[in-house]
Order: C-alpha cells, then structure tokens, then sequence
C-alpha cells in the first residue's frame, strides 16, 4: 500500500498535474531555455536537484523551527532564501564541473531561484500536509523529486517542438512567445488526458 | 576580515527589521484570524449538524478531532456527530466536514478546503445565484438570504452505510430530491464528474474511520 | 525623466508581461475571474511599492555582491505581510489566491524592477515606476481574465452573464489560458510594430 501512495505522487506531479503544463508554474524559464534541446535538458536536470534539495531542507525547517516557535507566517521568507542558498552552491558547483554547460544556461541558471516552481513545490508540500503523517519525509522527497521531472518533461517536450519551429514558416508577428504560448497551450490540452488517472 | 563583517552586518540587519516588522504584523491579527477559524468551524458545524447543539468535543486515539450533538425531537433527544474527513480529489486534497445521526444516515456535509478547477469541481462549494450579472449592476438583485451550495445539500439524507451512488442529473433541484434519496445518490456536477466522486470518496473513507466509535455510543 | 513617460511606460511600452515576457506564472494561474486579477494587482502592485521605496532608500548602503539576497529579504517581507493582512481581512481572496500568493516574491516583475529601477533612481520616481508597472500588469491580467471568465464559466464577478448558456469549459483552465495568452501577444506584437511604423 505504501509503493502505492508513492507512485500516485509521481505520477500526479509528473503527468497528472504536471506543474507548467497543468499548475501553470514555472513558465518563465520554460518559454526562456526551450530553444535548444541541450540547454533544456541541463536546466531540466539543475532544477530536479534544486527541487529535491530544497523539498528535504524546507521540510526540516517547517518542521523543527517554524512549527515548535508558530512561526509559520516566516514561510515564505525562510524557504526562499533556503532556495536562493541552494541555487548559488549548484551555480558554483556547475561552473567547477562543467564549465560549457555553466556558459550555456548563463543567466538562467541564477534565475531558478525565481522559479516559480521551485518555492511552489515548497509551499504545495507544506500545504499538503505531509509534515503530520507517516512517512512524511519520504512523500514529500517524492513530490519534490516528481516535480522536477515533470519540469524536465514539459521542457524536453517544448525543445523538441521549438528546435523544430525553426525551419517553420510562421507568420511574422506570431513569431517568438505568441506562437511558443499557443504551442505550450496545445501541450497542456495533450496532456489534459491524462486526468482521472487512477491506480 | 571586513569583507565579510560588512556583508554579514548588513544581511543581518536587514533579516532582523523584516522579523520585527512580521511579528508585529502577525500580533497585530494574530486574534482575527483565530476568531475567523473559530467561526467557520462554527458555521459549518451548524451545516452539518443542523438544529443541534453541541455537548462534547473528543478526540480519537490518531488525535482528531470529533464532536457530538444532542437535539431534541417529538420529546426525544437524538444524537449527532460531526467529524472531518480528508481525501485526495482531482487536483489536491478535499477536507470535508460530515455530521451523521447514529443510524449513519447524513445530515449534512461541508466542505472545508478544495483546489479543484474553478468552474468545473470548484462549483462543488459554489453557492448558485439566481440573480445574472446583469441584475446585479441594474440593482435588480432579489435578495436570496442565506444560501448553501446545492452540490453539498443533496448528502442530507442519505445512508452512510450504503454506497453513494453518483448519477448525471445536471444541477440538482429540490424536486429532484425525493428521487435521488430512494437510489441512495447525487447529481454530479457537469463536466466535473472527478471532483464529485472524489468528494463521495472522501465522505466514504470518512464514516469507515468513525464507524466504530458512534457505534460505540 | 518626466514622471508621465515612467508611469505610462509600464502600461505600453515596457508591459511586463506583454512586452518583457515576466511576471507569467500569475498572469496564467490566477486569471480564472477578474476579481482575482484585480485582487492580484492590488497585491502585486503594493508589494513592487513598497520594495522599490526600500531599495531606493537603503540602494547605498548595500555592498552590491549581497544586493540580491537582500532584495530578496526586502520584497519576501512585504509579500508576508500581504499574505497575513489578506488571510485576515479577507479570507474568501486568501484562499482563492491560494500559494500564488506567497509566489509573488518570486515574480520576476518586481525582483527586476528593484534591480533595474530602484537601486539606481531615486524615492519618488522609483514609486511612479512601481506603480505604472503594477498597473500594466494588473491591466493585462484583466483583459485575459474577462476573457477567461466569460467564456469559460459564462460569469462576471461571480455572477452569471448569460443565462443557459454552456461555456467553454476549457478556457478556465491551463490550456485556455495558454492559447489566450498567446492570441493577446499576437494582437501585441502586432500593435507594437504598427506603433513603430507611425514614428
């Protein structure tokens, strides 16, 4: 019973509710890296980590200091900046690492942490109620991790599409966000059918 | 050495004006807030659980809370009992208050808290109006008085024991009650069919998780 | 610097979400009806207020490496005290808003604003910035949300429009908000270049 309730997670957070093509969140580093499939992928994976990461610290925060103190009205301050602490250490990471792939993300690297995303899944995981049940810790890495991918996915899936366009004849003023919105529009009616999903 | 007192003494700062400024703020309508919480428990008790006054509080051994109420009837006085139940709907979790007799037959439902689709499963707590738009701005707005969500008035009456059924009448009426209540079922919300077997779920797992202890009492 | 050409810019020219590109993830989520739209520029606009007057105040006495966390700290505080007043004092608009509320710290509107208008300007002209910014992006989230909401649950405010009248349920929710977006950036795009031909 309790693979279960994990699978339900990852699936909701990967397809059912995928969080730019269903919640509508993070949208502004999906139109911005999904030119290119290989900046796509690298944002993509950035952000699982990110994501995961600051899923697991925010937990423990909520959970061990704004809880026992109440307070929880300091949420949103002490989860964004655990968020932008993160970002900084993976930026400094990649650059050591691989510093082509730090080059090609460039400014958008920094910008994870206005992700909308990242302190979306933050915050969903609080509002979810994980922090007073069993298991907790594990549902909300799960949640953290599933949305991450889903963001990989939505991303990959939007690259493909936009490397593509690139050799399209659109008309002029269609050219750049309007037709990358209508195209991302179309995504999310795709993946509309996977609502009502259930195991 | 200054370079990083300076940076450290200015973040400091800063975190410290913006904590003083929250916890004044958060003092300032720490009480509001308590007496809007306080009062919606109120009120929705009073939907699920109506004409009954409510004699105990308790709590089962997971911690939950769950109240009963004693009404008095034809000279007779029944009991009610009102818990809160938690169960996934289509996009988020649907906290719902549910008030049953000790025949485990509904009184009345309320839902809490839901993030379903506005328009769609969000119409589950939409309380329908008949006055238009346009009535409105030409002030010929009839005044309704207090009004409930039709989706969650249509529980009243139904057997906990039994399952709900959930059938595509459209928006319910009165009228469509008598024959809803013999098939033991609701009228789904158009286009929202997820939401409302997730909300029937939720009142489902609700009396499973109560049963034993109103059938204690 | 005329204090007319800063505020219209915000509504026109340098629209954030139409011309910029930012500010996206609300303009999505929360345009389902106009009253939350209007709710959220109300908010928004209050927020990018007060943060462009502190920045502007205290822009010289940050050391500039540590200006983003402290943006960061300024803005995440005043999108608190937002978060505490509206729970309070209007609990139906807290819940609607639901966690968009607390990702108005991470709307690229105003960590941009403050990082481009307010630690260069001064108090006064830094408040017309603010306040033609919010503005613009209030506008545009209402002109998507009339459309959302009166084709998509046939209601204005809450009140039905046309009685029996079926709506298009898809345009309440991510798909419709996608393609509208986009169609309005199209109708953009092509306002902006007929503008340029009369100069």
């Amino acid at each position: 019973m309790e693979i279960k309730l994990f699978i339900t997670i990852l699936f909701s957070t990967i397809f059912i509710n995928n969080y730019v093509l269903s919640q509508t969140l993070g949208i502004c580093p999906f139109l911005g890296v999904s030119k290119k499939t290989d900046s796509a992928a690298g944002m993509g994976f950035a952000v699982i980590f990110v994501m995961t990461l600051a899923s697991v610290i925010t937990y423990f925060i909520y959970k061990y200091i704004l809880l026992p103190f109440s307070i929880t009205y300091l949420r949103t301050i002490a989860f964004i900046l655990v968020i932008a602490s993160i970002v900084q250490l993976v930026e400094m990471a990649i650059n050591k690492l691989s510093p082509s792939l730090y080059r090609a993300l460039g400014i958008f690297l920094p910008l994870i942490t206005t992700n909308c995303a990242v302190l979306g899944v933050a915050v969903l995981n609080v509002d979810s109620g994980f922090i007073t049940k069993e298991f907790g810790l594990l549902m909300t890495i799960v949640q953290g991790f599933g949305a991450g991918v889903g963001f990989l996915l939505a991303l990959m899936l939007m690259s493909g599409i936009r490397e593509r366009l690139e050799t399209a004849d659109i008309p002029f003023n269609l050219r750049g966000m309007p037709i990358s919105f209508i195209i991302a529009g179309l995504l999310s009616l795709a993946f509309l059918g996977f609502a009502g999903m259930s195991f | 050495m200054k370079d990083i007192i300076k940076p450290a003494a200015v973040l400091a700062a800063v975190t410290f004006c913006a904590s003083l400024l929250l916890a004044t703020v958060f003092a300032v309508t720490k009480e509001r807030i308590a007496f809007l919480d306080s009062e919606a428990e109120k009120n929705a008790l009073a939907i699920v659980l109506p004409g009954y006054s409510i004699t105990d509080t308790a709590k089962t051994k997971d911690n939950k809370i769950y109240w009963v109420g004693e009404k008095t009837e034809n000279g007779e006085t029944i009991n009610g009992f009102a818990f809160i139940s938690e169960s996934p709907g289509y996009s988020g979790t649907i906290r719902c208050m549910i008030g049953v007799d000790s025949n485990m037959t509904i009184l009345g439902i309320s839902i809490l808290k839901q993030t379903e689709t506005p328009g769609l499963g969000a119409r589950s707590v939409e309380i329908a109006s008949k006055n238009t738009f346009w009535d409105v701005i030409t002030g010929s707005a009839v005044d309704e008085g207090i009004q409930f969500p039709w989706f969650q008035q249509q529980f009243a009456g139904l057997n906990g024991n039994k399952t709900v059924q959930v059938v595509k009448n459209g928006d319910w009426t009165p009228e469509m009650a008598s024959d809803l209540v013999s098939q033991n079922a609701v009228s789904a919300i158009t286009g929202a069919t997820i939401t409302s077997k997730a909300v029937v779920d939720c009142i489902h797992k609700g009396i499973s998780e109560y049963n034993d202890i109103i059938k204690k009492k | 610097m005329s204090i007319k050409k800063e505020f219209l810019k915000g509504l026109v020219e340098k629209n954030p979400v139409m011309v910029l590109g930012i500010g996206l993830c609300p303009a999505l989520a929360v345009t389902t009806s106009v009253s939350n739209a209007l709710w959220m520029m109300i908010a928004t606009t209050f927020v990018l207020t007060c943060s462009n007057i502190l920045v502007s105040l205290v822009k010289d006495y940050i050391p500039s490496h540590i200006r983003i966390p402290v943006f960061i700290t300024i803005i995440a505080t005043f999108v608190t005290v937002v978060e505490i007043t509206l729970k309070a004092y209007q609990p139906e608009v807290y819940t609607s808003l639901g966690i968009f509320i607390p990702l108005i710290v991470v709307n690229c509107i105003i960590l941009g604003r403050a990082e481009e208008f307010a630690s260069r300007n001064g108090v006064f002209i830094s408040i017309i910035d603010a306040l033609g910014m919010g503005i613009g992006f209030g506008l545009t989230l209402t002109i998507l949300a009339f459309f959302r909401e009166t084709l998509g649950a046939n209601k204005l405010f809450g009140y039905t429009l046309i009685p029996g009248f079926k709506p298009a349920g898809m345009m309440a929710i991510a798909p419709g908000a996608f393609i509208t977006l986009g169609l309005m950036l199209w109708a953009m795009n092509r306002i902006m270049v007929s503008r340029k031909h009369k100069k």
